[in-house]
């Protein structure tokens, strides 16, 4: 008989667990990262350079299984396909009886798209197998250029036990005190859907320097600028009856910033921020006032170790552990659409994206999105190109259209990019 | 790139309208600049043949029981033709969802036909048919299907282990009711008990140290 390799199995980590029990067709939990270079995309050279990149990423060589009591992640031997976009972005990758990879990489023009399944890795850990096959793909197209010791030094550095590292496990503890929080049933946009679980993508490119000018004349950050200017742009489309109930932005934090990680896979937290417009005046600069004061009180380190040893502890209770999964599902199913109660959208910003500066001409810029149920912004920046990507299931553009307004009436050129869905 | 004069905005392909506000874009489009593809809308054609099974399916179960009602007097038959369509259907339902992993769907349909056939029985009249011969059958079928398909579909031993695994723990439930007396006929029971020794058996013996992998991934806590 053939000697056999045993698979290697993973658990989840804390934040990926919530992922399986809430993807659907509707919200798959699946994001996308673009790279646009200058030039056309080669698929030969990306299928290699996706190859390559996979074997330094090991835990995406993963499919995921129910067990159970839990799902895992097994490591399986399926090759990831390079193909040209031929479906709506952010897709399903997970389904529970065709065990396929949970990553997917296509193209189309000029972009390189890179399409993950939450419950694998998050923003940052997939922005850095992007980049690292970015950085593959232009060094293997480019050859000639960086012959003879001319080859640019890409700057993530990790082992592949670092790259799978749960940090979640590594930093989280007993909880000390439990934080009372006071519930919050946020105000909700609604409206008509897109049909097919469509997902309405409206891209909008400003330049970085007149961004950061304008948060910096309200004395704000980018985060805290934008998280307010979506407040009033959803605030300009609300009923007058809606506006007892706050607008609540939930914002993503890269854990990594607090405690030191160069895990590949999930490692964030969320804060959420809220401004309730009937007891505010609801100009621009008392939004950023009091969300620039949530972004001070919720980000720091001790709050967001509480609120990790909160969640982990809930993960590690017994009664949680040997409840069956098909049980857990559902809990999880409800405490999902518990917490989305007191969300109106959310906002998430990826920050600066770096690139050796050798492979800078060649790449236009990167963008982000996110498949929701509600409304959600993600931003990202390369170069001078500042990207802000709203992804939202409605028919309905007006917040979208209010956010981007506010922007050019102050002055910021906008460029907007958008999917085409097929009604328009 | 195309220009809204309403939003103050530049709009990158050739789109006639904005994307934001809907109003009518001016100046020259470059369609090249589209980020994304257009995809049309698919039309999932399968949905429409369920969807005429289905509308049949109700349309006769109703006929039946008007029929009944009719004619009292030939007794309550139309009771079976529903209950023969609740099972054709809880049977296809699994079928379909479950046809991306075809051992899976395999135990599935073991335990639901095992379950239907001793309901039939029993609201028949008890005549001991589904233990005799329908539950024995059903898991040796099973455990032969998984181990051909297996071959034929070339499926990792990994994938099917653990369904064959259960299915052979479900055959080996048959020989309770040899031991309590409760079958006419021993045969097929016999045969199945023993198949599914034979299996365990052999998925222990060769496959053990897989299968206590398997089973700690599958159950860890």
């Amino acid at each position: 008989m053939k000697p056999r390799k045993t698979l290697e199995w993973t658990r989840l980590d804390n934040a990926a667990k919530i992922f399986p029990s809430n993807s659907n067709k509707r919200d798959t939990k699946v994001f996308r990262f673009s790279c646009e270079l200058n030039e056309p995309v080669d698929p030969e050279v990306l299928q290699v350079a996706v190859d390559k990149t996979l074997g330094e990423f090991p835990m995406y060589r993963s499919v995921m299984k129910r067990g159970l009591f839990w799902y895992y992640f097994e490591a399986s031997d399926r090759k990831p396909v390079v193909k040209p976009e031929d479906e709506p972005p952010c897709g399903p990758l997970y389904n529970a009886d065709i065990k396929g990879l949970l990553f997917e990489v296509s193209y189309y023009r000029n972009r390189i798209n890179l399409e993950v399944y939450h419950a694998l890795s998050d923003g940052t850990g997939a922005l850095q197998f992007l980049r690292v096959l970015a950085y593959h793909y232009l060094t293997m197209k480019h050859a000639a250029l960086f012959s003879g010791g001319r080859l640019p030094v890409m700057d993530y550095d990790a082992s592949f036990s670092q790259k799978k590292d749960d940090s979640f496990q590594k930093y989280s503890g007993k909880p000390r005190e439990k934080e009372k929080k006071k519930r919050v049933s946020a105000y909700r946009i609604k409206g008509q859907k897109l049909s097919e679980h469509r997902l309405r993508v409206i891209e909008g490119v400003l330049p970085v320097g007149a961004a950061i000018e304008k948060a910096h004349a309200y004395g704000a950050t980018l985060s805290v600028f934008f998280t307010a200017v979506l407040m009033c742009a959803i605030h300009a489309d609300m009923a007058a009856r809606a506006e007892k109930r706050p607008v609540v932005i939930t914002v993503p934090v890269n854990l990594r910033n607090y405690f030191y990680s160069v895990s590949a896979r999930n490692f964030f937290s969320v804060i959420n921020v809220a401004y309730d417009f009937a007891n505010g005046d609801g100009q621009l600069s008392d939004v950023i006032r009091q969300v620039a004061r949530s972004f001070r009180e919720e980000l720091t380190a001790e709050r967001l170790k509480n609120r990790m040893d909160e969640l982990s502890s809930i993960e590690h209770n017994v009664f949680a552990r040997i409840t069956p999964l098909v049980i857990k599902d559902v809990c999880l199913h409800i405490a999902h659409d518990y917490t989305n109660r007191g969300i109106t959208a959310a906002l998430s910003n990826i920050g600066k994206i770096e690139m050796p500066e050798a492979l800078c001409p060649f790449i236009r810029q990167f963008d982000v999105f996110v498949s929701t149920d509600k409304l959600q912004v993600c931003m990202c920046s390369f170069g001078d190109k500042l990207t802000l990507s709203f992804t939202s299931p409605f028919v309905s553009t007006d917040v979208q259209m209010q956010f981007f307004r506010m922007l050019t009436y102050m002055g910021i050129p906008v460029t907007i990019v958008s999917n085409q869905i097929d009604e328009e | 790139m195309k220009t809204c004069e309403k939003c103050r905005l530049q709009v990158a392909g050739n789109r006639q309208f904005c994307p934001l506000c809907q109003a009518e874009l001016t100046g020259e489009g470059d369609p090249e600049q589209e980020a994304f593809p257009k995809i049309p809308t698919v039309y999932r054609q399968h949905t429409l043949f369920f969807r005429v099974l289905l509308f049949c399916s109700i349309a006769g179960g109703v006929v039946a029981l008007a029929l009944n009602f009719m004619l009292p007097q030939s007794g309550w038959w139309s009771l079976f033709v529903l209950l023969g369509l609740g099972c054709t259907w809880a049977s296809l339902a699994i079928a379909v969802r479950k046809r991306g992993n075809i051992p899976k769907n395999l135990l599935y349909q073991v335990v639901l036909i095992s379950l239907l056939a001793a309901l039939w029985d029993w609201v028949t009249g008890w005549r001991g048919w589904s233990i005799d011969y329908v539950v024995p059958l059903v898991c040796i079928c099973a455990m032969v299907a998984m181990s051909v398909l297996a071959r034929v579909l070339r499926l990792r031993i990994q994938d099917y282990m653990i369904y064959l695994c259960i299915d052979a723990v479900f055959g080996i439930v048959p020989i309770v009711f040899f031991l309590t007396g409760v079958l006419r006929v021993v045969y097929p029971a016999l045969i199945c008990v023993a198949g599914s020794l034979i299996s365990l058996a052999a998925l222990l013996v060769f496959e053990g140290q897989n299968m206590l992998l398997e089973l700690k991934k599958r159950l860890h806590l």
